[in-house]
């Protein structure tokens, strides 16, 4: 096949946060010029100031800013990009504009549309999947039009079986129904979310497996039709489908799964003619493992891949765009073990639920094997427009428990005020005798979050750091109250410039 | 001074603080005495605390006086730290009997729907509306339960963070 090579010299992001911090990294290694793009809220974010050029998207809503297609298109013409990189979430997977970039002459980073089409809607992939030979989970091929029908598939399936949106990712419309029962009850809500988020709410059914583990592999294809998998991600440590730790390699994968599950990635990938980064989704159950989904863009977790692997994926993604090769891929093999956890401003107390506030007290871990990739700074809003991945932090080791040890080192010297984060709640999963075995499932964080105050964990970190908390805030309130002792005014006319400098005479003293 | 402390989910401290000079003090817990020296870092929430010669690096954050989270080598605690008269007003109310609940937005979004309807008798625990925030939808729930007084908020509604979307009476005494 030949395929005409197109130097790309300057790359448009359309993205935000983190992932548009990362590429941008690439970019600058490879000697690109970076275009970044803007919501009114975004203004002071780290992607506009790291960006050679910044143009303003007006609007804060998703829909108002990143998914102005015709926008992000009239900008990247404006300021004569070669190529477009829609990171990952907003336009990743809309083939449609895929297509728009094509068509005004420049590059795509990222799959074909038809792949993007047959790989997003999930009836389709499975039936294209079922042709390449590659296992899928027992289950209907077809959308099931309300709740009646979906009674009845299920009875034909049995029960428990999963409930989820065709159009879906990322977790939005997903149910797992136990009985019958519930059936009226979860459709409703799933088809709900789903409508709400990717305007369209049909749903189908899947067997629901018994302590199922998320694994997915990662392919890289280009366009002269060469296809390499790059090994597996283990991503079962989520809840409500979305991650909190990923590790690469997964503790229960031995080489010889290792190759089997890399060649069925990549004939999923080979089935729709794939070409840039991908990632192909397998849920293994008992020895046994079955095609998932595609996710047809870099996902979150690359960063894993890349330190066992030692390859720049985004860099390749933008090779692969530019018509290039990656035939000097071929025998990349894996060294040692890497852990991410994703800090996400949100609160483990409370369900979750998203945190928002604005940055304070921030302390960046660092040293032997860390990485961190993030979009964070001080005094950042966390605003509710977006998604609540604040940053991701990566531990490399040369074996997986140096890795966690790592892992440990990095979540007690990060520091993130001003919202609450998933990060302690991944201190305390690190310490289970479930991660510490590798011994987990897709339903582990569920039930540790549930049984947590009851479960003994076997710390790593000797100190009684309850009661040294409580000690902490006692002196604490001791200097305070000191403090505001001092600031009570001694008069009626109390000067303010006055109580200042007496405030600074004293403010280090704790009675 | 002596303080009460109790942690979110975890114990209850009675810790005495003696006055000291500079950062140093010497604190009395659980029978025990610890010379401590703790300082304010950068006057932004960081603080450097040496515990009979352990080094903690903790960062507070202050929702008031009272409402402290303390952040100790990544774990995270909720503290609710009150000297003796500030204990001493709260055992009071403490006996005033059940308080009629409140229950509010926890983050800005839109409610998606709203099941509750006055004149309901909410077990604790039990859900009442779906908001929808960062393109996730969550069950907003109350937490002591009792009978819908007044509902303030309609499906579709955009909300912001801490707005009251109902009121609770306590539930009907039992005998």
């Amino acid at each position: 096949m030949s395929v005409e090579a197109r130097p790309i010299r300057k790359l448009l992001i359309a993205n935000r946060g983190e992932i548009a911090v990362r590429i941008q990294r690439s970019c600058r290694d490879l000697g690109i010029e970076t275009v970044a793009i803007y919501s009114d809220v975004d203004r002071h974010a780290l992607h506009v100031r790291y960006a050679n050029e910044a143009y303003p998207l007006g609007g804060n809503t998703p829909a108002e800013s990143y998914l102005r297609a015709d926008r992000i298109l009239q900008i990247a013409k404006r300021c004569k990009v070669d190529a477009i990189h829609p990171g990952f979430g907003f336009l990743a997977e809309n083939g449609e504009f895929a297509q728009a970039v094509a068509a005004a002459g420049m590059c795509f980073v990222g799959p074909s549309a038809h792949a993007m089409a047959v790989m997003g809607d999930k009836l389709a992939s499975r039936q294209a999947m079922l042709a390449a030979k590659v296992p899928v989970v027992p289950g209907g091929t077809e959308a099931v039009a309300d709740v009646q029908a979906a009674k009845k598939a299920a009875a034909a399936i049995g029960y428990p079986v999963m409930l989820k949106a065709s159009a879906g990712g990322g977790g939005k419309g997903i149910r797992v129904v136990p009985c019958a029962e519930d059936m009226e009850a979860a459709f409703l809500t799933a088809s709900g979310e789903a409508q709400n988020a990717f305007g369209d709410g049909r749903m189908y059914l899947e067997k629901y497996l018994l302590e199922p583990r998320h694994i997915e592999i990662q392919v890289l294809g280009d366009l002269h039709g060469n296809v390499l998998h790059f090994g597996e991600r283990e991503c079962s440590l989520q809840r409500r489908h979305q991650k909190l730790i990923e590790e690469a390699p997964s503790p229960i994968i031995d080489e010889e799964t290792r190759q089997r599950m890399g060649e069925a990635a990549v004939a999923a990938a080979k089935a729709v003619d794939y070409h840039s980064a991908g990632t192909v989704e397998f849920l293994w159950s008992q020895g046994e493992f079955y095609f998932l989904e595609m996710n047809t863009r870099i996902q979150v977790e690359h960063g894993i891949t890349e330190e066992v692997y030692g390859v720049d994926l985004i860099a390749q993604m933008i090779r692969i765009a530019a018509g290039e090769s990656i035939a000097d891929c071929v025998g990349c093999m894996p060294r040692g073990h890497a852990i991410e956890v994703r800090l996400n401003a949100e609160d483990p107390e409370n369900q979750f639920m998203p945190s928002l506030g604005t940055i304070r007290n921030l302390r960046w871990p660092g040293g032997p094997g860390v990485r961190i990739d993030s979009g964070v700074y001080r005094s950042m809003e966390v605003t509710p427009y977006y998604d609540s991945m604040l940053a991701k932090l990566i531990a490399y080791g040369s074996t997986r428990e140096q890795a966690r040890r790592r892992m440990l080192r990095v979540l007690q010297e990060l520091h993130v005020g001003g919202v609450k984060t998933s990060a302690g709640i991944a201190l305390q999963v690190l310490q289970t005798e479930a991660f510490r075995s590798g011994q987990y499932d897709t339903g582990f964080l569920e039930k540790f979050m549930e049984q947590r105050q009851q479960l003994p964990i076997a710390r790593d970190i000797p100190d009684d750091l309850e009661e040294v908390a409580a000690v902490v805030a006692a002196l604490h309130r001791q200097k305070t109250a000191a403090r505001r002792v001092l600031a009570q005014p001694s008069s009626a006319q109390a000067n303010p410039w006055l109580l200042a400098a007496r405030r600074e005479q004293h403010g280090g003293v704790c009675s | 001074m002596k303080y009460f402390l109790q942690v979110e989910g975890g114990r209850n401290f009675e810790i005495e603080v003696e006055d000291g000079v500079g950062g140093h003090c010497v604190v009395h817990v659980g029978g025990r005495q610890l010379e401590a020296d703790f300082l304010d870092v950068d006057r932004l929430g960081q603080y450097t605390a040496i515990l009979n010669g352990r080094s903690f690096a903790a960062s507070i954050e202050e929702d008031d006086a009272q409402h402290l989270r303390v952040n100790i080598a990544g774990e995270t605690f909720t503290v609710v730290a009150m000297d003796e008269r500030e204990k001493a007003a709260g055992d009071v109310a403490a006996q005033s009997g059940p308080k009629a609940e409140v229950i509010k937005a926890s983050m800005p979004g839109v409610l998606i729907s709203v099941t509750a309807k006055e004149g309901d008798l909410l077990s604790p625990g039990e859900a009442v509306a779906v908001l929808e925030a960062m393109k996730m939808q969550n069950e907003v729930a109350c937490q002591h339960g009792g009978v819908v007084a007044e509902v303030l908020v309609e499906a579709g509604q955009s909300v912001d963070a801490n707005q009251v979307l109902l009121r609770l009476q306590p539930p009907p005494a039992e005998d």
